[in-house]
């Protein structure tokens, strides 16, 4: 790799103020599967000078219920995430999520932080610059986008214009099935986003200098049934052509609320109100989950070599959706 | 800042190294994979794609599996870190059952995949001494083989469960 300086902070309110006195040199690292790779392949033409390791703050990797729902730290692992009991317990979708990503040795590095700002895998945007060079993109600030009219079998269906990468974070979609929240601290002090409003076209909603602090859940209704769903081509280790979570609350058979969200199709992970609100009052036969998961992808507007994907979301929908059902996991 | 030597635990040795830009010192870029290989000589431990993919780097981090290509040396220091030449017993020499049973059963072709494996097997079984196996497969998910030894894998690994009985589907 590339030389840069390599400094510890202790505190959050430390790593703000580094970050802002270097002028955007520096970065941070927190369980490094993502920006090591970054770094190794320089895809970016930038390359920092300063990495910015958060590790070494103590007491950042709970996880903690209270009586508004659960808090979760930037540095929780993927792998704590899958098995902690208080996340099986009422947030079952999003410790399936965790589960699903990369391999056991990931998950024991990998931080919820970490996969909410992880780069995108767009293969034009992550092409390694020691095989005849880097390739630029607008994503990278120069040039027009390759995959339009590339290949773009693993790009987005949804609100994409000028950048078709589809956000590859599996835990973004379980998060943003239950609402939550990123608290987020700058030099200007603490500020929170919803999770539907974290992702942007090109990138996220962190400003120069800003970083995140820590997740918040709110309790889901009561009798909710989760279920996130996944399909890759190799299974035990592989991004998502497409993920679906969804949520689903039963009155004496009546839907009274229902969530679907879907991860892989857009710039960030994507709720479908249409869909939800056809779910809600009705009793939820096979027939209604599949129109349902039909009204979801109605707006989709494939590109040349994508148009598969929406024949796997509709699928995932619906299955995701009986597995609510049956309260019962299609993941193993 | 990290300019102070960092220590690493290998193996059960201190190991205490310089950070700084002569020829040996450690860098700030080292990844531990390279560390362990180029300045500490133990190449036991295996470098396949170098970015996350393959598990051949896979050694023990605090007794948890992780990937040695991805980790940055100067993030362990005060670490305790096992790699695949630390399982043989000091005294004796005698290779650990793991290693023994990759043996018997001939569970590999090249070798190049073997000891990130069995890592990943140490480790589970120091969590659980009889694993399914689903739990076996599991475990191994992020390692690849490039022999196609992976039955012969689970065998070995089979062969070796400290407290056999443990129920298989
Ligand atoms: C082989 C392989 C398979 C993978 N499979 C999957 C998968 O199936 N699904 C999936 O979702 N991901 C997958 N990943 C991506 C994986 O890197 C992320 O899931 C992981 O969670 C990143 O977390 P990290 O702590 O390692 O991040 P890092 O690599 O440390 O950081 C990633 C980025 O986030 C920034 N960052 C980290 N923490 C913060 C913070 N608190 N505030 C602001 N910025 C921050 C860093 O500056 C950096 O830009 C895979 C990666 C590999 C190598
Ligand atoms: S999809 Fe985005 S990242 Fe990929 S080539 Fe187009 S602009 Fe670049
Ligand atoms: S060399 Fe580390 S995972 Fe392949
Ligand atoms: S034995 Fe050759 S890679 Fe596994």
């Amino acid at each position: 790799m590339r030389s840069f300086q390599h400094i510890n902070v202790f505190t959050l309110e430390e790593a703000v103020s580094v970050l802002k006195d270097s002028g955007g040199k520096a970065q941070v690292i927190a369980g490094g599967t993502d920006i090591i790779g970054v770094l190794k392949e320089q895809i970016l033409p930038d390359y920092p000078e300063i990495l910015l390791n958060i590790k070494a703050i103590p007491d950042l990797d709970y996880i903690k219920k209270d009586h508004e729902g659960l808090r979760i730290g930037p540095l929780a692992k993927l792998a704590g995430l899958a098995k902690s009991p208080a996340v099986r317990e009422k947030y079952g979708a999003l410790a399936q999520a965790a589960r699903s990503v990369g391999s056991p040795q990931i998950r024991n590095m990998a931080t919820i932080g970490g996969n909410l700002c992880q780069e995108t895998r767009c293969w034009y945007y992550r092409y390694p610059h020691s095989i005849g060079g880097r390739l630029l993109c607008l994503r990278k600030g120069s040039g027009s986008c390759l995959a339009v009219n590339g290949d773009n079998r693993y790009h987005a269906l949804f609100d994409a214009r000028r950048c078709f990468a589809a956000c590859p974070s599996d835990v973004a979609v379980a998060l943003l099935l239950l609402g939550a929240e990123i608290n987020i601290l700058g030099i200007g002090g603490k500020r929170t986003v919803y999770l539907q409003d974290f992702f942007h076209p090109l990138g996220n909603a962190l400003e120069p200098g800003e970083i995140i602090g820590g997740i918040h859940i709110p309790t889901p209704p009561v009798g909710a049934k989760q279920q996130f769903l996944k399909f890759t081509l190799r299974k035990p280790i592989d991004f998502a052509v497409v993920s679906a979570a969804a949520l689903i609350v039963l009155d004496g058979g009546i839907c009274t609320e229902a969530r679907i969200a879907l991860g892989a199709v857009a710039p960030g992970p994507r709720r479908f109100p249409e869909a939800e609100n056809f779910l809600k009052g009705k009793r939820l036969e096979t027939n209604v989950l599949e129109k349902a998961a039909g009204i979801a992808l109605e707006g989709a507007k494939p590109l040349s070599k994508n148009g598969y994907k929406i024949e796997i979301a509709k699928t995932l929908i619906s299955r995701a959706l009986s597995a609510c059902l049956e309260n019962e996991s299609f993941n193993h | 800042m990290s300019e102070h030597p960092v220590t690493l635990v290998v193996n059960n040795r201190r190991y205490d190294l310089e950070v700084g830009g002569r020829p040996g010192d450690l860098q700030p870029t080292h990844t531990l994979s390279y560390t362990l290989r180029e300045t500490l000589g133990l190449t036991g431990t295996k470098i396949g794609c170098d970015k996350g993919e393959c598990g051949a780097c896979t050694v023990l981090l605090e007794g948890e599996p992780v990937l040695s290509c991805l980790i940055l040396t100067v993030e362990c220091h005060g670490k305790k870190i096992t790699t695949i030449e630390g399982l043989e017993d000091p005294q004796t020499g005698k290779l650990d059952p793991i290693q023994q049973s990759f043996i018997d059963s001939g569970a590999f072709q090249c070798g190049f995949c073997t000891p990130g494996m069995i890592m990943s097997v140490k480790a589970l079984f120091a969590g659980n001494p009889s694993p399914t196996g689903q739990e076996i497969r599991e475990a191994l998910s992020g390692h690849y083989c490039r022999c196609m030894s992976h039955y012969h894998v689970l065998e070995a690994v089979a062969g070796s469960v400290p407290k056999a009985g443990g129920t298989d589907e």
